[in-house]
C-alpha cells in the first residue's frame, strides 16, 4: 500500500529562512519540490544573492580540502561521535591550515623516497659494468671520474671525445673503454678535478650523456659509489617507515575530526542545494512539498512554534498535475518488507495505485520452493542465508537473504511433498514423497499440468486485478484489453474442462462463445487494428500460462543434476573420490538453487504477473533531512 | 530406433530453442551491461528484458516435453 501524501506549501519571510529550513531538516519528513515543476504556485523562482552564493563556494572549497586530506591520510577507519561545536567552520578552516604543510611535507618526502627506491637499482647496473675498468688513477687525491654510456653504433665519437679530453689535459687525463653487452659501450675518464668545467662542457658539446647519479650518492670512483649506492638502498626502507609513522600518528589524531566537519559541511552544502527549488515574492519565500499526511499538523505546529504566526502552512489542492509527481512511500508488513526491494529494483508503483509487494511476498517464496523443492538443499541454504542475515544490519542484500531463507524454507516443504534431498539420495535413504516423485516419467505430464494451472491461477488473479484497477482509473482501455483477456481466459479453461471431460461437452458452444468475446473485447481496446492484434494479445496470453512451465523445467534440471553427482559418486569406485565428486557437483547445483529459482520466480513476477495491472512509475520519496545529528548545537 | 528418434526429436526441440534464446540474451545482455554503467537504476528493467527471451526454451521445452509423452 501506498502512504496517503498531502501537497503543502509553506509561506514564511525571507529573514526566517534558514530557521524554516533547519526546521525541516530536523523534521525530516518533508520531500521538497521544485517550483518550476508546480504550475499551481505563482512565484518567482528563489535568487540567491551574491553573499550567499559566495559562502555555499567558500563551503565547497573548505570540504574538498576535508576530503583530500583524509584520502591523503587514509581516511577515518571508524566513526566516532564527536560534537561539533557552533564554530566549526572557523575550526575546520584552522585545522586545515595547521595540517596541510604537515601532511604536503610527509607526502614529497615519501614519493622521494619511494622514487629513489625504485630508480637506484637502475645506476647499480651501471655502476657495475664500469666496475672491472677503473684505473689506479681514480683513488689518486686530486683526480675525478666521469662514466659515459654510448651505443655501439655511436662509438666513433667516443674515439673523437677521448682524443679531444686528452688535447684538452695535456696526456694528464686517463680513459678506459669496454662492451658492457652487445649495444653498449662504457667509458670511464678520470682526470684532474680542475679540468671539470671544461670536460662536462665537451661533453655537453658533442652530446655524450654521462651517467649522472642521485646527489645523495658519494662521489668517487664507480665501486666507491656503488657502495654508498647499498647503504642508501638499505637505509630508504627505515625512512620510508619513519615518514609512514609520522602520517599514521598525524591520521590517528585528526581523522575523525577531518570527517565529522567534512559531514557536517557536506550536509550542509546539501541543504542549501535545495534553496534552487523555491520560490520567492519581495518579501517572503515560497516552499512547496510533499508530506505524509498523518505528519501535517505536527509539522504545521512546530514551523509555527519556530517562528511564530509569520508563517503559513497549508494543503494544496492535489490537481491531476500533482497527482503524477507524488512521491511514493511503500508500507507493508514486517514480513513483506524485504520484497520492496524487489519491487523497487523494477519501478516504484504510481500513486493510489495497487503496490504489489504483498503479492510478491506471498508468490514468489511459493514459486522458489516449487522449482527448488529439495529438503536438503532447502536446509543448506536456510542456514547459509540466516547466517548471513546476521552479519548484515540492511540493505538489499540483507532483504535478498531473508527471502532466499523464506524460499528456503517452502524449498523444505515442497521437498517433502516431491521425496526429495539432494536429489534422489532422500529416495536412496529411505524418504518417500508425500505427492508425487516429479522426477519419474510417470509423473512428469502431472507436473506439467501443476505448473500450467499454477501459471493460471497467477495470471487470473493479475487479470482480476488488472481490471479492478482499470475500473478504478476509469481507463476504458485498460478495462477492454485486461476484461477481454479474463474473459477470453474463462473460455480457454472451459473449452479445456470440457476436453478434459470435467464439464459436460453442451458447454462447448458457450466455451467458444466466451473465448470470442474475450477476443473481441481485447481488439475493441485496439481500434482496427484489435481486428489482427486481438487474436495476437491472446496468443501471447497463452504463451504468459507456458512460460510458467519454467517451474517445472529448472525444477527438473536441478533433480538430475543432484542424480548425476549421486550416480557418479555411487560409480568412482572409491568411497573418498566419490564423495568428493557428489559434494563438488552438489556444491555447484546448490548455488544454481540459490541463483536460477530466484531469477525464474522474479521474471514470472515482472513479465508475466505485473504486466496484468501493475502501473509503475512512482517517484521515490526522498525527504529533506540532515545526515548527521542535529541536535549538537549546529 | 522410434525411441531414438523421439529423444533426438526431443533434444532438438530444446537445444535449438537454447541456441536461439542465448542468441537474443547475448545481444541484450551486452546492451544491458552498458545501460546499467550508466544508468544503475534501469538494473530491474534489463533483467526483465533479459528474461524475455527465455519464454522461447520454455516453449522448446513444452514441445520436447509433448514429443516425449505423446511420441513415446
Amino acid at each position: 500500500m501506498n502512504v496517503e501524501m498531502l501537497p503543502i506549501e509553506i509561506i514564511g519571510l525571507k529573514r526566517d529562512l534558514q530557521n524554516i529550513l533547519h526546521a525541516l531538516r530536523k523534521l525530516g519528513c518533508v520531500h521538497i519540490e521544485e517550483l518550476v515543476e508546480t504550475q499551481e504556485i505563482s512565484a518567482r523562482p528563489l535568487t540567491l544573492d551574491r553573499e550567499m552564493l559566495q559562502e555555499q563556494e567558500e563551503l565547497g572549497f573548505l570540504a574538498a580540502r576535508l576530503q583530500g586530506l583524509l584520502d591523503n591520510l587514509g581516511g577515518a577507519s571508524h566513526r566516532l561521535d564527536i560534537t561539533l561545536e557552533q564554530d566549526y567552520r572557523l575550526q575546520a578552516r584552522q585545522g586545515v591550515e595547521t595540517l596541510l604543510p604537515k601532511v604536503q611535507t610527509l607526502i614529497n618526502r615519501s614519493e622521494k623516497l619511494k622514487s629513489e627506491l625504485a630508480s637506484l637499482p637502475r645506476y647499480e647496473a651501471s655502476l657495475r659494468a664500469l666496475l672491472p675498468i677503473i684505473p689506479q688513477s681514480a683513488r689518486l687525491p686530486g683526480n675525478r671520474s666521469i662514466g659515459v654510456l654510448v651505443s655501439r653504433e655511436h662509438v666513433g665519437v667516443l674515439e673523437a671525445v677521448a682524443k679531444h679530453i686528452l688535447d684538452l689535459t695535456a696526456g694528464r687525463a686517463e680513459l678506459v673503454a669496454r662492451d658492457v653487452d652487445k649495444s653498449t659501450r662504457a667509458m670511464l675518464i678520470v682526470f684532474p678535478v680542475e679540468f671539470t668545467q671544461e670536460i662536462e662542457s665537451l661533453l655537453g658539446r658533442e652530446d655524450v650523456s654521462r651517467l649522472r647519479l642521485p646527489t645523495e650518492l658519494e662521489d668517487g670512483p664507480p665501486d666507491v659509489i656503488l657502495a654508498s649506492l647499498h647503504r642508501r638502498m638499505a637505509a630508504i626502507p627505515d625512512e620510508l617507515e619513519i615518514v609512514e609513522a609520522m602520517q599514521a600518528e598525524l591520521a590517528a589524531e585528526w581523522c575523525q575530526k577531518l570527517a565529522a566537519w567534512r559531514d557536517a559541511l557536506q550536509d550542509e552544502l546539501e541543504a542549501s542545494s535545495v534553496l534552487s527549488c523555491l520560490g520567492e515574492t519581495d518579501l517572503t519565500f515560497v516552499l512547496v512539498g510533499w508530506i505524509p499526511a498523518k505528519e501535517f499538523s505536527q509539522v504545521q505546529q512546530s514551523l509555527q512554534e519556530q517562528v511564530g504566526e509569520t508563517i503559513l502552512v497549508r494543503q494544496i489542492p492535489l490537481t491531476s498535475t500533482l497527482r503524477k509527481r507524488v512521491p511514493i512511500i511503500l508500507r507493508n508488513p514486517q514480513p513483506a518488507k524485504p520484497f520492496e526491494s524487489l519491487v523497487n529494483l523494477l519501478a516504484l508503483p504510481r500513486y493510489g495505485h495497487l503496490d504489489p509487494t504483498r503479492l510478491m511476498a506471498l508468490f514468489l517464496p511459493i514459486f522458489f520452493g516449487m522449482i527448488l523443492g529439495d529438503v536438503g538443499y532447502g536446509l543448506l541454504l536456510l542456514l547459509i542465508s540466516l547466517g548471513l542475515t546476521r552479519k548484515l544490519n540492511s540493505g538489499v542484500a540483507r532483504d535478498v537473504l531473508i527471502i532466499l531463507a523464506i524460499g528456503a524454507g517452502w524449498s523444505i516443504l515442497f521437498g517433502f511433498l516431491y521425496g526429495e534431498a539432494f536429489g534422489t539420495l532422500g529416495e536412496q535413504l529411505g524418504m518417500h514423497a508425500l505427492w508425487f516423485e516429479r522426477a519419474s516419467a510417470e509423473h512428469l505430464a502431472g507436473l506439467l499440468v501443476m505448473t500450467l494451472a499454477v501459471g493460471a491461477i497467477h495470471l487470473t488473479l493479475g487479470l482480476i486485478l488488472g481490471v479492478w484497477e482499470a475500473y478504478k482509473e476509469k481507463n476504458r482501455t485498460h478495462l477492454l484489453d485486461r476484461g477481454g483477456m479474463l474473459v477470453g481466459l474463462m473460455g480457454l479453461f472451459l473449452i479445456v474442462a470440457v476436453l478434459t471431460d470435467f464439464l459436460p461437452s453442451s458447454l462447448m458452444t458457450p466455451a467458444i462463445a466466451l473465448l470470442i468475446l474475450g477476443i473481441v473485447l481485447m481488439g475493441a481496446s485496439l481500434g482496427w487494428l484489435g481486428i489482427l492484434m486481438g487474436p495476437i494479445e491472446f496468443i501471447g496470453l497463452i504463451g504468459n500460462i507456458l512460460s510458467y512451465l519454467r517451474i517445472a523445467a529448472i525444477g527438473l534440471a536441478s533433480v538430475y543434476l543432484a542424480k548425476v553427482a549421486n550416480d557418479i559418486a555411487g560409480m568412482a569406485g572409491n568411497l573418498i573420490v566419490g564423495i568428493i565428486i557428489a559434494l563438488l557437483i552438489h556444491a555447484l547445483n546448490l548455488v544454481l538453487g540459490a541463483f536460477s529459482p530466484t531469477i525464474h520466480s522474479l521474471r514470472l513476477h515482472y513479465v508475466e504477473f505485473f504486466r496484468k495491472f501493475y502501473e509503475s512509475g512512482g517517484r521515490p520519496y526522498q525527504p529533506f533531512k540532515s545526515r548527521i545529528p542535529l541536535d549538537q548545537g549546529l | 530406433m522410434d525411441a531414438g528418434l523421439t529423444a533426438i526429436g526431443a533434444g532438438l526441440a530444446v537445444g535449438l530453442a537454447a541456441i536461439g534464446t542465448g542468441l537474443a540474451q547475448a545481444r541484450i545482455g551486452s546492451a544491458g551491461a552498458g545501460v546499467i554503467a550508466e544508468k544503475p537504476e534501469a538494473l530491474g528493467s534489463i533483467i526483465l528484458l533479459v528474461a524475455i527471451p527465455e519464454t522461447m526454451v520454455i516453449l522448446g521445452f513444452a514441445v520436447a516435453a509433448m514429443v516425449l509423452l505423446l511420441g513415446g
